[in-house]
């Protein structure tokens, strides 16, 4: 097995942690501090400093600003999945009473405003990299602020009408006539692919614009030629959204003096907000400032730029006030971007004593009218062979247009997917071949020797202790005594079942961050960092890092994030990064600070920086009582050295694997189909844990929607209209108080070789293995029906039908 | 939401005579339903007149043989009423479980009857406890009161002013909540009155709203237990379908429920 990534890409790249004998390049000398730090705040469950400021109301929501002289928009939207704009007829609306302006896509061609640049598909070295049938750059289909050419699904801006006030707004939007020829449409992510179905884009007449395929395809196929079983099967893990409680909002204002933007809005980092809006508008970044503070739940539906956020700005110059746009619930149903929406074709060959010889799936995701981002594809393409050890495996990755809202990445993108794939084929070999489930499993588990591993397809896993988890998280769910219970429920005419997945999955994401550290005269600390929470608790799980960097108490460091007048360098936060990347620069920025310090300090002292030593927030010359704290050297060396302050840069590309295993029992109604979840146990390997308060509340949240997925939501389209049916609260199941179980959730922490602090991520782990464990518990309540297989969500109506369809064949 | 003026009337008169004089009005209770569709944009009334600050729409009395319960009371209050709990307990564990807590401190027990919804609990316990229903001009029994979906026997402007239920010898109540709404999927309110006969009402279910099962009636006035159900099944084409219960499944759950009210007489089984 080689080094290399096994990819389509023409460039070789050799991952870190497979040079012989040399260490990760990015473990700097300076960071052998980080290394011999006391970690007195790390670790500890600190409770979130930011908590208080929510709760009573003070958290600022891109809702809650306003400016004078404030405008508010409201945005027409097509009625159509598919549908050419044949025409606009903007008269009555601009009668109407306080209507301002309106916008369609004529006028943003007119002014010559570019698409968004998405840049959908991955770059990072360790991406998968995904290309055109023929190899080539895809297409991905340019997505402007509004189309001028046709509608590409139901709730489509099409025109954006601004008015004084929002009531205005929305009269004025009803006035908006749109010259509507209907066309044929598809929305099923199968179906779109299939051969004679509708176009979407006329660039890719087959809808389908990424086809590549991974892997070692005659060693795949020897494998598959000398196995004695071969086990097939096909899984939609099928469309959902975010329902974050905030919904999107935003308020943009053009200051003609100094001709610069400003744009308040929440989203999952300012910075990529800044840039990509900039170039849609055609000036310099540095006119344009994006404010996002509090933001209330991302989930990854926020990372990316939302038409609404470019128009409020474009709109904002037009009418010279600043313009104001919240979605309402049921925009953020029809246009928050949506999650998941795979098809996987999935066959696993295994040699007789039931160990796996080699694997193929065919992905197919749907991105929806255009593609926004292709990490849901490309994530899950690294990792089909899950926490096993496939020797061979070819992967088929296509991602497909259809007349849907655009797919992103959403919580844990890609990797619940894949997992459900390979955690459910696991359960349906053991079924069909006669194997314990987790016999089968522990035999074919990629063992901690194996560490870093490279999978079939590429992936370099770079440390975890698999096995150990699995027994963990059986043994805390006393997966051994589930007989007793299983009868204590029958008497209550009750069918327990239990279900069980392992799980790895991967943390890329934007590779570059950068801190900036202040010791301020007040005796506080400023951290700039570009990261944006969403809930994470990054004011205190970051603080903490700091804190104990420069020995300080934690309650003394402040992070700023969210001005990108401030923060000028800035990755987001998604793929679980955010620790991983801002621990790593802060802890190389708190060195550095450290260095100057100590600098400055030998000054005073009249002395040589290596005669300093430091020690609880203070500089003290060796071998004597002369001492200096850290903010009095901060004050006192300002007028003569400039503020005692460090910017730092970091870049780091190698991918993290966070881990683990879970556990879920479900007890089942025989009369009414209803499941509930009576327990649940999680381990997850994170690497360091920084706050385990806070990495547990992360898990908490990520079960649950795993959980909701695969028991309750769903993006119901109609078949027959293309009308999507989930449009409100109403008919969008979701995980609520009552229908969740308490939780036993531990941390396993097997440091990361790949970075100083030797974190992986958490919170996207609690969702990954989700799917498949409910599913694998509801399967096994439904044994004596002969269900084999049930397509989530697993809403009580769909377990009757599987008991029925079970009860008619026997 | 389209502009709308609204009105709070103290009388029962000042209410009617507003509702008269006025283009396209509307009567305003718990809002429940109609503010999430006034916000939606899909009414334009032109005058809310709000019914709850009526003094003849409010109270609960509770004799030997009736509950009389004013229109504009709320979930929450029929839910802890001692009274209520003490004569028709399953109609209090039926108030108590509508929708959540904000929502049982807003709806009202008028509004729910009057807008008689086909998910809603409480036109189940109207029927089957065969209520009389005053209105500002008239008494309508339940039995001619209910008329198709959100249908009713009252006439524009016309008000509803109090329930009179009458106290049966037992009553259940089974709901099986819609997974996302919680609205009911399927229920069944069951009651046994004094003269002996057993009334079956199923919400949630019937693509006509709410509506009495005979069948069960008979049996159950005969023997009221669950087995006497048995066998007993009620034609899918009477059903809702939705992407959540398919019409048989929904004709499914209504046997369900009818057995679990059964077997829960005296309280309610909610799942």
């Amino acid at each position: 097995m080689t080094s290399s990534l096994k990819t389509a890409a023409t460039e070789v790249i050799v991952h870190p942690l497979k040079l012989p004998g040399s260490p990760s390049a990015e473990l700097s000398p300076e960071m052998k501090l980080v290394r011999e730090a006391l970690f007195k705040h790390v670790g500890k469950p600190i409770p979130r400093k930011e908590d208080g400021r929510l709760i009573t109301g003070k958290g600022r929501f891109s809702d809650d600003f306003s400016l004078p002289g404030q405008t508010y928009a409201a945005i027409v939207r097509s009625p159509y999945p598919h549908a050419r704009i044949l025409g606009i007829d903007k008269t009555e609306a601009l009668a109407s009473p306080g209507v301002l302006l309106v916008l369609t896509g004529e006028d943003v061609l007119a002014d010559g405003l570019a698409d968004i640049p998405h840049n959908p598909v991955p770059s990072t070295n360790f991406d998968m990299k995904l290309r055109a049938k023929d190899g080539s750059k895809a297409f991905t289909g340019p997505h402007y602020l509004l189309p001028a050419d046709k509608a590409r699904h139901v709730g489509e801006a099409v025109a954006i009408v601004v008015a004084e006030t929002a009531a205005e707004a929305a009269d004025g939007a009803e006035k908006v006539f749109v010259d509507w020829r209907e066309l044929p449409y598809v929305t099923d992510t199968a179906k779109a692919a299939e051969p004679g179905a509708p176009t979407i884009w006329d660039e890719v007449p087959d809808n389908v614009f990424i086809d590549t395929t991974f892997g070692d395809r005659e060693g795949t196929d020897a494998a598959f030629a000398q196995a004695d079983h071969v086990v097939k099967a096909e899984f939609h893990i099928h469309r959902v959204t975010a329902v974050t409680m905030e919904p999107r909002a935003s308020l943009g204002h053009y200051d003609p003096e100094t001709k610069r933007y400003t744009l308040y809005a929440g989203s999952g980092g300012a910075v990529r907000q800044k840039n990509e809006l900039s170039k849609v508008l055609g000036i310099e970044p540095k006119d344009i400032r994006v404010l996002s503070f509090d933001v209330g739940g991302n989930f990854g539906a926020r990372n990316r730029v939302y038409v609404e956020f470019g128009l409020v700005l474009w709109a904002s110059r037009k009418l010279g006030r600043p313009v104001k746009y919240t979605a309402t619930r049921s925009e953020a149903f029809l246009t928050d971007y949506q999650g998941r929406d795979l098809v996987t074709k999935v066959e696993l060959a295994l040699r007789k004593d039931g160990k796996f010889l080699a694997m193929r799936a065919d992905n197919l995701s749907n991105v929806g009218g255009r593609a926004v981002s292709l990490s849901p594809l490309s994530k899950g393409s690294g990792l089909i062979t899950g926490s096993y050890d496939i020797p061979y495996a070819t992967l088929r990755a296509r991602a497909v247009f259809s007349n849907t809202m655009c797919t992103q990445a959403y919580r844990s993108s890609g990797r619940p997917e894949v997992t459900y794939a390979i955690e459910r084929m696991v359960e349906l070999a053991a079924d069909q071949l006669g194997f314990d489930k987790l016999e089968l499993r522990r035999m074919n588990l990629i063992p901690p020797s194996a560490m870093p591993y490279t999978n079939a397809v590429g992936s370099v896993y770079d440390s975890g202790e698999y096995e150990k988890n699995m027994d963990r998280a059986l043994e805390i769910s006393e997966w051994a005594s589930f007989d007793a219970r299983k009868a204590e429920a029958a008497k209550r005419g009750k069918l327990l079942g239990r279900g069980f997945a392992n799980y790895v999955e991967s943390s890329i994401g934007t590779p570059k961050e950068r801190a900036e550290i202040e010791i301020k005269d007040d005796g506080n600390i400023e951290v700039v960092i570009g990261t944006q929470p969403s809930g994470q608790g990054h004011e205190t799980s970051f603080a903490q890092v700091v804190a104990d960097m420069i020995q300080v108490p934690v309650e003394k460091v402040w992070i700023v994030l969210g001005d990108t007048d401030i923060v000028s360098v800035g990755g987001g936060s998604h793929s679980g990064r955010s620790m991983r990347h801002a621990g790593t620069v802060m802890a190389m920025a708190s060195a550095d600070l450290l260095g100057e310090g100590r600098k400055r300090a030998a000054e005073l002292l009249g002395s040589a920086a290596d005669q300093i030593d430091f020690e609880g927030g203070v500089f003290k010359l060796r071998n004597t009582n002369r001492t200096i704290d850290i903010f009095e050297l901060g004050r006192r060396t300002r007028t003569t050295h400039g503020a005692l302050r460090v910017v730092k840069d970091n870049e780091m590309h190698t991918p993290v694997y966070p881990n683990g295993a879970a556990v879920c029992e479900v007890e089942v109604d025989r009369d009414t189909g209803h499941v509930q979840i009576v327990r649940y146990a999680t381990i997850d390997d994170v690497g360091r844990c920084i706050n385990p308060l806070i990495v547990h509340g992360q898990t908490h949240g990520g079960i649950a929607q795993g959980v909701g997925q695969a028991m309750w939501e769903l993006c119901a389209i109609d078949p027959t209209s293309g009308q999507p049916l989930s449009g409100s609260l109403m008919d969008y199941g979701m995980p609520r108080s009552d229908n969740m179980p308490s939780f036993k959730c531990e941390i396993a922490e097997v440091i990361s070789p790949t970075n100083p602090l030797g974190i992986k991520a958490g919170g996207e782990g609690g969702t990954t293995p989700a799917l498949a464990t409910v599913v694998n518990a509801v399967v096994d309540a439904l044994l004596e029906f002969g269900v084999k297989d049930i397509q989530m969500p697993v809403t009580p109506a769909n377990v009757w039908r599987a008991m029925n369809n079970g009860r008619k064949v026997s | 939401m389209y502009a709308t003026t609204y009105h709070k009337p103290r009388t029962l008169a000042e209410a009617v005579a507003l509702y008269e004089s006025s283009d396209e009005p509307t009567y305003l209770s718990g809002g429940h339903t109609l503010i999430p569709t006034l916000k939606n944009r899909l009414a334009a009334p032109q005058h809310l007149i709000d019914l709850r600050a009526i003094p003849e729409l409010s109270g609960i009395a509770v004799t030997s043989d009736t509950v009389v319960i004013g229109a504009a009371t709320k979930h929450a209050a029929v839910a802890a009423s001692k009274e209520v709990k003490a004569a028709i307990p399953a109609l209090a564990g039926l108030a108590g479980s509508i929708g959540d807590v904000q929502v049982r401190h807003m709806g009202t027990i008028g509004g729910s009857t009057a807008n008689n919804d086909p998910a809603a609990d409480y036109p189940s316990a109207v029927l089957s406890l065969n209520a009389i229903l005053h209105t500002d001009r008239r008494e309508i029994p339940a039995d001619e009161y209910f008329q198709g979906l959100y249908t009713t026997a009252l006439e524009p402007g016309e008000i509803l002013v109090r329930l009179e239920f009458r106290i049966p010898d037992i009553a259940g109540y089974a709901k099986f909540r819609n997974p996302a709404s919680r609205y009911a999927m399927a229920a069944a309110f069951v009651s046994k009155h004094r003269d002996g006969h057993v009334r079956v009402a199923i919400t949630g279910a019937g693509n006509e709203g709410v509506f009495r099962w005979t069948e069960a009636e008979e049996r159950l006035t005969e023997n009221l237990t669950a087995k006497a159900l048995d066998g007993l099944a009620i034609d899918p084409s009477r059903m809702m379908g939705d992407m959540h219960a398919p019409a048989d499944y929904r004709a499914h759950l209504v046997t369900v429920m009818a057995r679990r009210a059964v077997q829960n007489l005296g309280g309610t089984h909610i799942v």
